[in-house]
């Protein structure tokens, strides 16, 4: 069995699964059923003043049978005292000391309000804080969450306000309704964040009733944007961790959130960069003890391939992570048609056809029956056709060797850039 | 029109062109393609010819042969 344990800025825990600051965190009797499943750690509820909550809080987004494909709230931070809270946390680190405990905390941006709910929090022996700079509804409108999460001075300034008192790490939470959230983890790190995590949130109105115009969810007729989660928001939280894993400027540890749903999340998580990854919506869909198929399948994808800790597989994937300008123009794959495999359903002829670049064809062999072939010096290698595709293993993507050497974008642009230096050069 | 097939005699002019000594003087690249100025000097005369290339394809192939005369 690999070793799990991970240490992320000091916080230890004894596996990089941990639950999220999420309704799963709200309460101690939570935490430690979640702790007895297997998580490694708990960032517990966001404390602050405590606030009121409404009725009709949650909407899930389905799409072709796949239930909670996306998920949508608009509870907002606890609502209970911070002394029941910390209470609760006290109770709950003695009984399981060596399982992390992060204070996911958010108060008004002064510095007064900084300094004492830090104070107040770690007394009772957290592992590690969380500022919540992410939450996207409500508290926003009472400029805390993302409204302070947006405006990079902010976070900086509010970051080094909690460093100026804090003795236990301090992870800053980013919000990813920004346009570059690189720029807000900039100033996490300037602040002096010992690490960052992300993704909190994004806006969101999961639907609207059609027959009734109510929106989804609706509190007594009206609704307010959301936040949104679940596994539709993870190639856009996978994508904001790579850009921060890959900017030398970020040399902080990364906690990945964004629609975690099982081990191989987690694992695509952590070679884009995160030292630990927090889970909500597959934990509130499908219970706490799904983390025992999450311990279980990366020990033994560690395991196969032969990695002793699960340190080793952080951030293999980051130098592979680059821009456009960087990618190999001359690289090429092609679609290639099973035909053995192929139910000709078509699929892939449409799809080329109608949307791409029109290299499949529909012949004729000589026994009489139709069959499908991609015309491959045509073929763009998109992957449209295989990404349609329902029958696994009818359509292979294979590298096709090209006469031309690699080349970038960005070269290419260099090279022409200089001949016209020559060219006006000599004109002159 | 197999857009292969486009960028096949597009390659080939620029092949000739290439085969005959012309090299590769500006290249200016706007909405409409990329025209591409050959020239071939031989004494005192200059050769000049220029090429509406318009398939992807092509553009990579002159840009490689850019590259190469480095």
């Amino acid at each position: 069995m690999a070793d799990l344990s991970t240490n992320i800025a000091g916080i230890k825990s004894p596996n990089p699964f941990w639950l999220a600051s999420a309704p799963p965190t709200n309460s101690g009797y939570q935490v430690q059923r979640a702790f007895e499943a297997g998580w490694g750690g708990a960032v517990w509820k966001t404390l602050g003043d405590p606030i009121l909550n409404v009725s009709s809080r949650f909407a899930a987004v389905s799409f072709n049978g796949q239930k909670v494909a996306g998920f949508n709230n608009i509870e907002l931070i606890t609502d209970r005292p911070l002394e029941v809270n910390l209470k609760e946390i006290y109770e709950t680190k003695k009984k399981y000391p060596n399982h992390a405990i992060i204070a996911s905390l958010m108060v008004e941006p002064k510095q007064e309000k900084w300094h004492e709910i830090v104070k107040k929090v770690e007394e009772v022996g957290v592992d590690g804080l969380e500022l919540n700079f992410g939450c996207p509804h409500g508290m926003a409108e009472r400029g805390m969450g993302a409204a302070s999460g947006q405006v990079p001075a902010l976070v900086e300034q509010q970051t080094y306000w909690v460093k100026e008192v804090a003795k236990t790490p301090v992870i800053v939470k980013l919000t990813p309704n920004i346009t570059d959230i690189t720029a807000t983890a900039e100033a996490a790190v300037n602040g002096g964040a010992d690490a960052i995590s992300m993704i909190n949130t994004i806006n969101s109105l999961a639907g609207v009733d059609i027959e009734t115009w109510n929106t989804i969810p609706h509190v007594g007729g009206k609704g307010a944007h959301g936040g949104y989660c679940g596994p539709a928001v993870k190639p856009i939280a996978l994508n904001m961790v790579g850009e921060c894993a890959r900017n030398s400027r970020i040399d902080v540890p990364i906690s990945g959130i964004g629609g975690i749903s099982n081990w191989q999340d987690a694992v695509e998580f952590m070679l884009m960069g995160s030292t630990s990854v927090q889970v909500c919506t597959a934990a509130m869909h499908h219970g706490f003890r799904i983390v025992e198929d999450m311990i279980d399948g990366l020990n033994h994808y560690l395991d196969r391939k032969g990695i002793a800790s699960v340190n080793e597989i952080i951030g293999k994937s980051v130098p592979k992570y680059s821009d456009w300008g960087d990618l190999d123009l001359n690289y090429q794959i092609v679609a290639h048609i099973n035909n053995d495999v192929c139910i000709n359903c078509n699929k892939c002829h449409i799809a080329c056809e109608d949307t791409s670049h029109q290299c499949i064809e529909m012949l004729t062999g000589t026994d009489g029956k139709p069959y499908l072939q991609v015309r491959e010096e045509d073929c763009v290698g998109c992957n449209l056709c295989s990404i349609v595709c329902p029958v696994d293993g009818a359509i292979d993507m294979i590298e096709k060797p090209n006469e031309l050497q690699p080349m970038t974008w960005n070269e290419r642009q260099e090279a022409i850039a200089n001949i016209s230096y020559v060219a006006n050069s000599t004109a002159k | 029109m197999s857009e292969h097939i486009e960028y096949m005699k597009e390659k080939t002019s620029i092949d000739v062109l290439l085969n005959n000594g012309y090299t590769i003087k500006s290249i200016t690249e706007n909405l409409s393609g990329a025209f591409v100025e050959f020239e071939r000097i031989t004494g005192s005369k200059i050769h000049s010819e220029t090429l509406h290339i318009l398939t992807a394809d092509a553009r990579k192939y002159f840009s490689v042969h850019l590259i190469n005369r480095k």
